[in-house]
């Protein structure tokens, strides 16, 4: 008997409001610094909620004919963008939730975005291309012809860009407009992920594996075994640890010493379906992670890479997103029947008689 | 969660020019009160409003371990991923592809993609031929022999600019390679709904239903009729057929009953093999003898065959007792005092008469063929042969389908697969029906009789 562990709680989600939108939500993400949520669904529609209680602040339907595929807050929060199939991107204001800019950058869908890390430029991935648009709404840069869609792209450092599509994944400064580096790999990556360095870049791939990089080296390794696609994957902000998903399972991926390879991953088993959302806190070894049942768990992850469940709540519905407030102490999530939650979060210190916050 | 059904998805091939967009813009303007989502292929030119209408780019994607059974449609698993998030918008899902597409990695995005594999079933594969033009282009080129070999049906298009003897021919050329498709004749891709969408293609019982004979063995011959007799000389006439020769086995006391046909049937196929006997018109044929019939001269020729007990004798030939009148008619025995009885006859009619599937040259390197077993299998053996079959054929193998019957389950195991990628789940129940097994593959120079003995080493 003494050989159990028993799980002790160390935190817990609270209850905090939840709302409903028209259709599957499929994106969200803190404006205003953490005083509003923005939750966009499939078929465009898009709504603001107070972080307080959810009262909606402003809803706008259908604004990208065909449907909306992605959101992006600004790094100021006070605007965002959004992006869909009809090759549109939209630049709304947080506030008023009105369009300021509509910017049109190639063929295809518009479909994945994202705002430099000082909020200078507007990276979109359009079919093959992609583009970088300033504050103007003006086109900066655009990219070679890729070999085939691009699957994700991020930003590495603020004149730098990283793209990822079948076989590859590349580094653009788009400041000189050249290449500076090209992993290359054949397989199908369909997301991508870079650590808070820039050093290391991981991608999920079709054939269920975890392919990742270090730039500095070019050094690369391949983390197999995983049942599904582990297209969630999420570092915290040391860059120790990647969480990844691809399974009902959450794996660990330790970055300290000489690892990842050769040693054994974390794993955190407790949601009933594959995990369809996962993130890591801004701050701390805090992870949120939702699954296809409708589970969703917050998570402290030890110095190995495993970790205690510390909270959890139950949607109903596929969850399809996870948004940490700014400042951690809530998170937000959205699922497939567009069901919205948000839970304040609170860990209790390791001397709760001395917690008086 | 909630557990919904399965979104059907229907593949739609042919080359260019086969009339795909035509039967696309049937498809989505006839009232058949189902909501289609399109997923047009880059070059598409769908201008319809009614539905969702997707275009892909078919980016093929290989695996890094090179496999070509890995080998998945990147775009759509992007676009079905996008669409699995709108299904109450729609409730059946088309892909058409491009006339050089491979059907493999569009198939195989079914089975590969376990999230799409969870939302969505692939119902059947539709190709469309160009009647005028496919018989060059199944010479010249791999994706076409393949989007037949894949199909579940055919649709054999603008048959107006071709005679109906070519069609049949081209038919028979199709239907060599695909014995399992359903062989669709149309002018302007005018063929109803029910025909390409919802096929549950995978249902052999579906399959067997329009063709019986589908899985049965080919034979060297193509008639047996069976006559009763009483001892005596019988003339067998046979008037100016398609060949200046044929063959014929003759048996006596031929059963006629199925399983007396079979026996009938095994043991002329044994007769066959050995070197034909050649004879001349108004010879004696011999009993179970392997006997090539001299057919050149003009007007009816007369072979006898003696009988020496009542009973029956039952003939097994090469081509149809139609395609050369064949007629049997009783030869007074003639006696020394009147030979010329020789000439009276009487017509003695078939008492029972069965066609076979005829064997005959497979010109084209693509093929089916079916094993059918009564019996239970082991399902460790059957899985070890499966997986060791589909790792080293795979690539050649373009689909399995089939049931088979595992000792101790109660239902069927149906069996369906695309290169070396195969799900297997139970179906219905096998209630008092006899235990049998069936699987068809169509794949590209098969050694069948490999694959049967390997199949017959996992029976129980």
């Amino acid at each position: 008997m003494s050989d159990l562990k028993v799980f002790r709680p160390q935190g817990m989600l609270h209850e905090g409001w939840s709302a409903q939108v028209d259709d599957y939500a499929i994106v969200c993400g803190w404006a205003l610094e953490g005083e509003t949520l923005v939750v966009g669904d499939v078929a465009g529609g898009l709504y603001a909620f107070d972080n307080i209680d959810g009262t909606l602040r402003w809803q706008q339907s259908e604004v990208h004919a065909g449907g909306l595929l992605a959101m992006a807050i600004h790094p100021r929060g006070s605007t965002f963008a959004t992006a869909g199939q009809d090759g549109y991107v939209l630049i709304w204001d947080s506030i008023k939730g009105k369009t300021s800019q509509k910017l049109k950058p190639g063929k295809g869908w518009a479909e994945h975005i994202k705002w430099s890390h000082d909020g200078r430029f507007l990276a979109i991935a359009c079919s093959r291309y992609v583009y970088v648009f300033d504050a103007n709404g003006d086109e900066h840069w655009r990219s070679p012809e890729h070999p085939s869609t691009v699957s994700a792209i991020d930003w590495s450092k603020p004149n730098e860009l990283a793209t990822a599509c079948y076989g590859r994944v590349t580094f653009f400064d788009i400041g000189s407009d050249i290449i500076n580096q090209k992993l290359e790999w054949q397989g199908s990556l369909v997301s991508m992920t870079l650590s808070p360095d820039g050093n290391i870049v991981a991608c999920g791939s079709q054939d269920n594996s975890v392919h990742f990089w270090r730039r500095s080296t070019e050094e690369d390794a391949e983390m197999t075994g995983y049942p599904g696609k582990p297209s969630q994957l999420t570092f915290d902000q040391t860059g120790q640890f990647l969480a990844t998903g691809g399974s009902d399972q959450i794996t660990v991926w330790n970055f300290q010493g000489n690892g990842p390879e050769g040693t054994l991953p974390g794993q955190l088993s407790l949601h009933p379906e594959q995990i369809s959302s996962l993130t890591f806190a801004n701050r701390g070894p805090l992870l949120a992670s939702g699954a296809r049942d409708g589970s969703v768990l917050v998570w402290f992850v030890d110095q190995n890479g495993d970790g205690n469940p510390l909270g959890g709540a139950f949607l109903g519905e596929r969850v399809s997103g996870i948004a940490w407030h700014p400042n951690d102490r809530s998170i937000a999530a959205i699922d497939a029947q567009g069901g919205v939650s948000v839970w304040p979060f609170k860990i209790r210190s390791q001397a709760p008689q001395k917690d008086n916050s | 969660m909630s557990i919904q059904q399965k979104v059907p998805v229907t593949i739609l091939t042919g080359f260019l020019g086969s009339g795909k967009t035509t039967l696309l813009n049937r498809i989505l303007s006839e009232e058949h009160g189902k909501r289609i989502a399109v997923i047009e292929n880059e070059y598409g030119e769908v201008g319809i409003d009614q539905g969702l209408v997707i275009n892909a780019d078919e980016e093929v994607f290989e695996m890094s371990n090179g496999c070509i059974c890995c080998t998945v449609r990147g775009d759509l698993i992007r676009v079905l991923g996008n669409l699995m998030k709108r299904r109450d918008k729609f409730d059946y899902v088309l892909v058409e592809t491009t006339g050089l597409a491979d059907p493999g990695p569009v198939a195989q995005t079914f089975f590969m993609d376990d999230e799409i594999r969870d939302e969505f079933s692939l119902d059947g594969i539709v190709t469309l031929v160009d009647a005028a033009h496919i018989d060059q282009q199944i010479g010249r080129s791999d994706e076409s022999s393949e989007q037949v070999a894949f199909a579940d049906v055919l649709v054999l298009n603008k048959t107006d600019l071709v005679s109906t003897e070519s069609l049949n021919t081209l038919e028979m050329r199709l239907r060599d390679m695909n014995r399992m498709a359903r062989v669709i004749r149309s002018k302007q891709a005018d063929v109803s709904v029910d025909t390409v969408l919802n096929l549950n293609a995978f249902d052999l019982d579906e399959v067997l239903k329009r063709r019986p004979t589908f899985l049965e063995p080919e034979y060297p011959f193509e008639w047996t009729g069976v006559f009763k007799v009483d001892p005596g000389r019988y003339e067998v006439s046979l008037d100016e057929g398609p060949d200046p020769t044929m063959s014929i086995v003759v048996i006596s006391d031929q059963g006629t009953d199925e399983s007396s046909l079979k026996e009938g049937a095994e043991t002329s196929v044994r007769l066959y093999a050995e070197p034909a006997l050649s004879l001349a018109p108004n010879s004696i044929i011999p009993i179970e003898k392997h006997v090539t019939l001299q057919l050149q001269s003009s007007g009816r020729k007369s072979f006898i065959v003696e009988a020496t007990k009542k009973g029956t004798i039952g003939m097994f030939t090469q081509h149809t007792a139609e395609e050369f009148d064949i007629k049997v008619r009783r030869l007074e025995r003639p006696t020394e005092d009147a030979p010329e009885n020789q000439n009276e006859t009487s017509a003695v009619s078939i008492d029972t008469e069965r066609v076979w599937v005829a064997e005959h040259e497979h010109d084209d390197e693509v093929g089916t063929f079916a094993i059918e077993r009564s019996g239970n299998v082991d399902p460790e053996k059957m899985n070890a042969w499966m997986g060791q079959l589909l790792a080293e054929k795979g690539v050649d193998i373009f689909r399995t389908k089939g049931f088979i019957s595992y000792e101790g389950e109660s239902r069927r195991i149906v069996f369906q697969g695309v290169h070396m990628l195969f799900t297997a789940q139970p179906d219905q129940e096998w209630g008092n029906e006899p235990r049998r097994n069936q699987l068809v593959f169509i794949g590209r120079n098969l050694d069948e009789e490999e694959m049967r003995r390997g199949f017959d080493q996992c029976l129980i």
